[in-house]
């Protein structure tokens, strides 16, 4: 699973449901997104850090939320790539 | 010596009474001030409109993307719940499960408007990680920490738990089912851990 900081706790998963080779990860680091199941990672979402939790709208799968650690919502339209503070 | 030790119970008494309510006076402000405290899970429901966030402070659900939060009661038995994990079921936008800290597994059939809980089976009730079958949302898997730790099974929507497997290395932080079919009738489980991201055959 290249592309992952090593040793480090993965908080949050999610998958997009129209091609679950599509994944997101979850870190303190960040946003992390891979299009091959897993093998291969890069970062994505930007500034993102201390991320506790990512979510994707099944019947948008751009349509993303990701949470951090200290509750802050954040929504993306574009797939995880721009990201905008929800309250 | 009798009326000297009754009033040194008395006086201690005191003490410990005003202890408690000052202890309770604490936690009730630590609760209100600092909102979700700590968020372990975010999910949305099969239809797209209700977001779900497990916190520290127990489940909220917000109709707005986001902006706006209300929180769910799961349970009058259960003042605090700690929501680790919060799966629903892809076909089926009313039915979610979520996973506690202290109280195992919740079920709701309606949206969240009743919940009960399904931890028939199960070694111990510190659920980190519920992931259900994208493929048959009737089988799922959960992760359980400390007593009776490992992953355990059910095929029957949370009515029966059987222990399955040891589980990923590490504590784990999510569990999910992903359909991509492993060559030998199952598909695969990947877990979110302490340790990386970790992935298993879910033909255990």
């Amino acid at each position: 699973m290249g592309g992952l900081p090593a040793n480090r706790t993965v908080n949050g998963f999610a998958v997009d449901p129209d091609n679950p080779k599509v994944m997101y990860v979850a870190m303190r680091d960040g946003l992390f997104k891979s299009t091959d199941a897993g093998e291969t990672w890069r970062r994505t979402g930007g500034e993102l850090k201390n991320l506790a939790a990512v979510g994707i709208n099944p019947k948008k799968p751009n349509e993303m939320y990701a949470a951090t650690m200290d509750g802050k919502i954040y929504m993306s339209a574009d797939g995880g790539m721009k990201w905008k503070k929800q309250q | 010596m009798k009326r000297k030790l009754y009033l040194g119970l008395l006086v201690g008494l005191f003490w410990l009474l005003r202890g408690s309510e000052v202890f309770a006076q604490q936690t009730d402000h630590k609760k209100s001030g600092q909102g979700f405290e700590h968020v372990h899970a975010l999910a949305m429901d099969a239809e797209g409109r209700i977001l779900f966030l497990g916190t520290h402070t127990g489940l909220f659900r917000s109709e707005d993307g986001g902006k706006s939060w209300k929180k769910v009661t799961l349970s009058a038995k259960h003042s605090h719940l700690d929501i680790m994990a919060v799966a629903h079921d892809p076909r089926d936008p009313k039915m979610i499960y979520v996973g506690t800290h202290e109280a195992g597994i919740f079920k709701t059939p309606d949206g969240g408007t009743t919940w009960g809980q399904a931890n028939t089976g199960l070694g111990g009730l510190d659920v980190h990680g519920l992931a259900l079958d994208p493929n048959v949302p009737s089988k799922l898997h959960a992760a359980v920490r400390e007593k009776g730790d490992g992953i355990y099974r059910a095929t029957d929507g949370g009515g029966k738990w059987v222990r399955v497997d040891d589980g990923p290395g590490g504590e784990v932080k999510v569990l999910t089912s992903v359909n991509i079919p492993t060559g030998m009738g199952g598909i695969f489980l990947y877990a979110g851990t302490s340790e990386g991201l970790q992935r298993n055959p879910d033909c255990f």
